[in-house]
C-alpha cells in the first residue's frame, strides 16, 4: 500500500478527472453551443450536489493540503496527484460533469460528446494504463445511443457511464437500444453515485442534509439492480455487466435474500426472469469498494464476506479524490492472497476485458 | 404468553367508513371517491390479488379483512395469538383536503374501535391519523390517549417529507407523550423519486425494504431521536436483515460529517439501538438460514424484532413455519412475543380464560 493509502498496482476502477470549467470543453462544441454557453453563461458547476467544495468527501486532507480539492483537469496534474503515488496497473477515469442537471436535450448530448472528446485528448491519448467511462446524456437515450456509435468503438472507453439516480430506472424498455449498442462495441455499464439533482431522491419527498444524500446513492443503486433485473435486461444482453460505483456493497446480501423471496412469490410478473434474481446479481454485477461502510469487527466482516459469498463481485476503486473516512483495507486483510488479487486486479480486468494488465503480486 | 402479532390487516371498505363521516366529508366521498392513486392499480399484486385467497369473507359487503368473526377463526384461533394489533392502512395518503384527512381517519378509529377492539379481547388498534397535518393528527391522539386499546400512532413509510422531518415531530412527541411507540408501515406515498418509478410490482415489493432505510436515514440525520427522547419507532412491514449494513454506512458517514449534525451527540448505531424496531414479516430468506442470525446479530436486533404474519395478505408469514430452525429458544420466545409485550406494556403471562371469555362475550 503506498503512502497515501492506495493499493499499488492495481486496476483502479474509479478515480476522478473533470474539466475545470466549459472553457476546456470549447474545442470540442460547436458554434451554437459556444455561444449558448457564453451568451446563459453555464457554468460547470463540478456536480455541486454531490461534491460541494467544502463537503468532506469531496476531496482527503491530503489533497485539500496541497489545493487538490477538485478532480483533475490536465494529464500532468493526474499524473502528479495521482499515477506517480498509486503506481495503478490500470485506471478507469469517471467523469461526471455530465451528471449536471440540464433539462435541454439537445444540450446535454452535446456535453456528453464534448467530454468524451475531451477525456480522448487529455487523457487517454496520453497513457496506456488509462482506461474511461463513456459520458452520455441521462436525459435521452436516444442520444445516449448515438453518443456510443459515434465514440463507442474507441477501446479507450470501456463502460458507458450512468447516474444512478435517474427519471426512469435504468433497467427499462426505454433503455434498451443504448445496451445494445453498447454491447455491439463490446462495452459494459457503470452506474455512479449521484445524478439528477433537484429532484426529490427518496419516495418520502426532499431531504435536507448531505449526509441523506450521501448515503442514498445506496438505496438507490439497490433499487437500479432490481430493475436491471426484473427487467430481463440480462437475459436479453447476456454478456452486459454492469459496475456499481461509489456506491457501496456491504447491503448486497440482503437485498438478494429479500429479491429471491419476492420473486419466489409473483415470478408469474416477470416471466423472462427464469433464474433466481441473487443468481443474475451474481452473474452481472461488480462493486467498487469505495465507499465500504464495513463492520466494525473483524468476525462481522468475515460474516460479511461469508454472506456476499467471497469477494468475487467486487473489485478495487480509490475513488481519488473522494474521501469516504474509511477503507477498504480491513476488509482485504481478511482475504487469501488469491481472493486479494481478484479484488485489486483480476475481476476487474475480466469485466473489461483488459488483457496488458502487470501481474498482481500481494505484498 | 406465546405469540404476538405486531401486523395485522383490518380493512373497511368505503362504505364501512362512510357511516362515521360527517354530511360534507361523506358527500365528497360520494361525489369524487378516494382521490388517491391506490398502489394496487399501479402495481397490481400478482399473486390471488394480493391476499391469501381463503381470506374472503363469504358474507355480502365484505372484503377481505372486513370480518372480524373471520379474522378471529383463521388468525386468532388457528395460531392461539395472545395479541394481534391492527393496521387499517385506508388513511395512509397526502392527497386529502385537511378537513377530509381529519375526518376520514377518524371514521377508521370509530370503526376500529366499534367494529374490532370491542369484538375481541385480543386485538389492539393503531391510531390512523392525518400524518400530512400534524396539529390535527395530535388531537386525533389526545381523543385516543385514554383508551388503552389503542397502543400505537400509525404512520406510513412514504410521505410528502421524510419521515425525520421536523414537520412530523409534533406527532412522534404526542404519540411519546401519551406512551405509545409510532409504528410506520410500508405504503403511503410512493413516489419512486430516486431511481425513478419501477415497472413491476416485484421491484416495488422488493423495495419497500429499500424505502424505509431512507426514512431511518431522514430519523437520524434530522435529530427525531434528540427531539423526542422517549420516541419508540416500530418499523413494519419493510424486513429486517439491511438494518446492520444502514448501521455501518450511519456510522462510517457520522463520522466523517460530525461537524454537520451537532444536533446528534452519539453514533446513528446508538440511536437506533435505543429508539427502534422492526417487525419480522416478510422476513428475508437467505440460502443459509444461519446468515439471518449473522444479520440479527449485527443490527443488534435481538430485542427489537417483533413478530407479524401481515394476515391476511398473500405473503403471510405463518407463526409456526417463518422463524428458521436455526433461530434458536430463546430468540424465538423474544421474537413472538416478549420483546412486543415489553414494547407495548403487555404482561408477560397469559389472562385468565375466565376474564378473556367475559370480555369476548360483551
Amino acid at each position: 500500500m503506498s503512502a497515501l493509502g492506495y493499493q499499488l498496482g492495481a486496476v483502479d476502477c474509479d478515480i476522478h478527472v473533470a474539466p475545470a470549467a466549459y472553457s476546456d470543453l470549447l474545442p470540442y462544441l460547436s458554434d451554437y453551443w459556444r455561444q449558448y454557453i457564453s451568451e446563459a453563461a453555464v457554468r460547470l458547476t463540478g456536480v455541486g450536489h454531490a461534491y460541494p467544495p467544502g463537503a468532506p468527501v469531496t476531496a482527503t486532507a491530503q489533497a485539500r493540503e496541497r489545493g487538490w480539492a477538485t478532480p483533475p483537469s490536465t494529464y500532468e496534474q493526474l499524473a502528479e496527484r495521482y499515477l506517480d503515488e498509486a503506481q495503478p496497473g490500470h485506471v478507469v477515469l469517471n467523469c461526471l460533469a455530465g451528471f449536471d442537471t440540464h433539462r435541454n436535450p439537445y444540450f446535454s448530448a452535446a456535453v456528453a460528446g464534448a467530454l468524451n472528446d475531451w477525456v480522448r485528448e487529455t487523457f487517454l491519448r496520453r497513457d496506456d494504463r488509462l482506461r474511461a467511462s463513456l459520458s452520455v446524456s441521462p436525459v435521452s437515450p436516444d442520444d445516449a445511443t448515438a453518443e456510443i456509435e459515434r465514440v463507442g468503438d474507441d477501446p479507450g472507453f470501456v463502460q458507458v457511464l450512468l447516474p444512478v439516480r435517474s427519471d426512469l430506472p435504468w433497467g427499462h424498455k426505454n433503455n434498451h437500444a443504448m445496451f445494445a449498442a453498447a454491447r455491439e462495441r463490446s462495452l459494459q455499464v457503470a452506474l455512479h453515485a449521484w445524478g439528477r439533482a433537484g429532484r426529490s431522491l427518496t419516495p418520502s419527498g426532499f431531504t435536507t442534509t448531505y449526509l441523506e444524500d450521501y448515503l442514498a446513492n445506496q438505496p438507490i443503486a439497490q433499487a437500479q439492480m432490481l430493475s436491471f433485473v426484473s427487467e430481463g435486461v440480462f437475459e436479453r444482453f447476456p454478456d452486459l455487466r454492469v459496475m456499481v460505483t461509489e456506491c457501496g456493497f456491504a447491503w448486497l446480501p440482503t437485498l438478494l435474500w429479500r429479491f429471491d423471496k419476492d420473486w419466489k412469490g409473483v415470478w408469474r410478473e416477470v416471466p423472462w426472469v427464469k433464474d433466481l434474481p441473487s443468481e443474475y446479481v451474481g452473474r452481472h454485477f461488480c462493486l467498487t469498494t469505495a465507499p465500504a461502510h464495513l463492520p466494525p469487527e473483524d468476525t462481522g466482516r468475515a460474516q460479511l464476506l461469508e454472506m456476499l459469498g467471497g469477494p468475487a463481485m467486487l473489485v478495487y476503486a480509490s475513488d481519488f479524490p473522494h474521501d469516504h473516512g474509511d477503507s477498504v483495507a480491513p476488509l482485504l486483510d481478511q482475504l487469501s492472497a488469491e481472493d486479494r488479487a481478484g479484488v485489486l486486479q483480476n475481476t476487474a480486468a475480466a469485466f473489461y476485458g483488459l488483457d496488458a494488465v502487470r501481474t498482481y503480486t500481494s505484498p | 404468553m406465546k405469540l404476538i402479532d405486531c401486523d395485522v390487516h383490518a380493512q373497511a371498505t368505503e362504505p364501512m367508513l362512510a357511516e362515521h363521516l360527517g354530511p360534507w366529508a361523506r358527500a365528497q366521498l360520494e361525489r369524487y371517491g378516494r382521490r388517491t392513486p391506490r398502489t394496487t392499480d399501479w402495481y397490481p399484486r400478482a399473486r390471488n390479488g394480493g391476499m391469501r385467497v381463503d381470506a374472503w369473507p363469504d358474507k355480502p359487503g365484505h372484503i377481505w379483512g372486513s370480518d372480524p368473526e373471520l379474522l378471529r377463526e383463521q388468525l386468532l384461533d388457528e395460531y392461539d395469538v395472545d395479541y394481534a394489533i391492527l393496521e387499517v392502512l385506508s388513511g395512509q395518503d397526502c392527497y386529502d383536503h385537511p378537513d377530509f384527512a381529519r375526518e376520514w381517519n377518524h371514521a377508521i378509529n370509530e370503526w376500529q374501535a366499534e367494529t374490532w377492539l370491542g369484538f375481541d379481547s385480543r386485538l389492539r388498534g393503531t391510531i390512523a391519523v392525518a400524518h400530512e397535518y400534524p396539529d390535527l393528527a395530535v388531537k386525533e391522539i389526545e381523543e385516543r390517549a385514554d383508551d388503552p386499546r389503542f397502543v400505537a400512532v400509525l404512520l406510513p413509510a412514504s410521505a410528502a417529507e421524510p419521515l425525520g422531518a421536523p414537520k412530523y415531530w409534533p406527532i412522534y412527541r404526542a404519540a411519546t407523550e401519551c406512551g405509545r411507540p409510532v409504528v410506520v408501515h410500508t405504503g403511503g406515498y410512493v413516489d419512486h423519486r430516486g431511481a425513478g418509478y419501477p415497472s413491476f410490482y416485484l421491484d416495488y415489493h422488493v423495495g419497500n425494504g429499500i424505502v424505509t432505510q431512507g426514512q431511518l436515514t431522514s430519523m437520524v440525520a434530522g435529530g427525531l431521536f434528540e427531539e423526542v427522547p422517549g420516541v419508540r419507532v416500530v418499523l413494519t412491514e419493510s424486513g429486517v436483515a439491511w438494518v446492520a449494513a444502514l448501521r455501518w454506512s450511519l456510522d462510517a458517514a457520522w463520522e466523517l460529517m460530525r461537524a454537520d449534525h451537532p444536533r446528534l451527540t452519539r453514533p446513528p448505531s446508538h440511536y437506533l439501538d435505543e429508539h427502534v424496531w422492526f417487525t419480522t414479516q416478510p422476513i428475508e430468506e437467505p440460502e443459509d438460514p444461519s446468515h439471518l442470525v449473522y444479520a440479527i446479530d449485527q443490527a443488534h436486533l435481538r430485542d427489537k424484532l417483533l413478530f407479524a404474519t401481515d394476515y391476511p395478505h398473500w405473503d403471510f408469514d405463518s407463526p409456526t413455519q417463518a422463524l428458521p430452525r436455526v433461530i434458536d429458544k430463546e430468540l424465538r420466545r423474544k421474537i413472538l412475543c416478549e420483546n412486543a409485550a415489553d414494547l407495548y406494556g403487555f404482561p408477560r403471562e397469559r389472562p385468565e380464560p375466565a376474564a378473556t371469555a367475559g370480555v369476548q362475550a360483551s
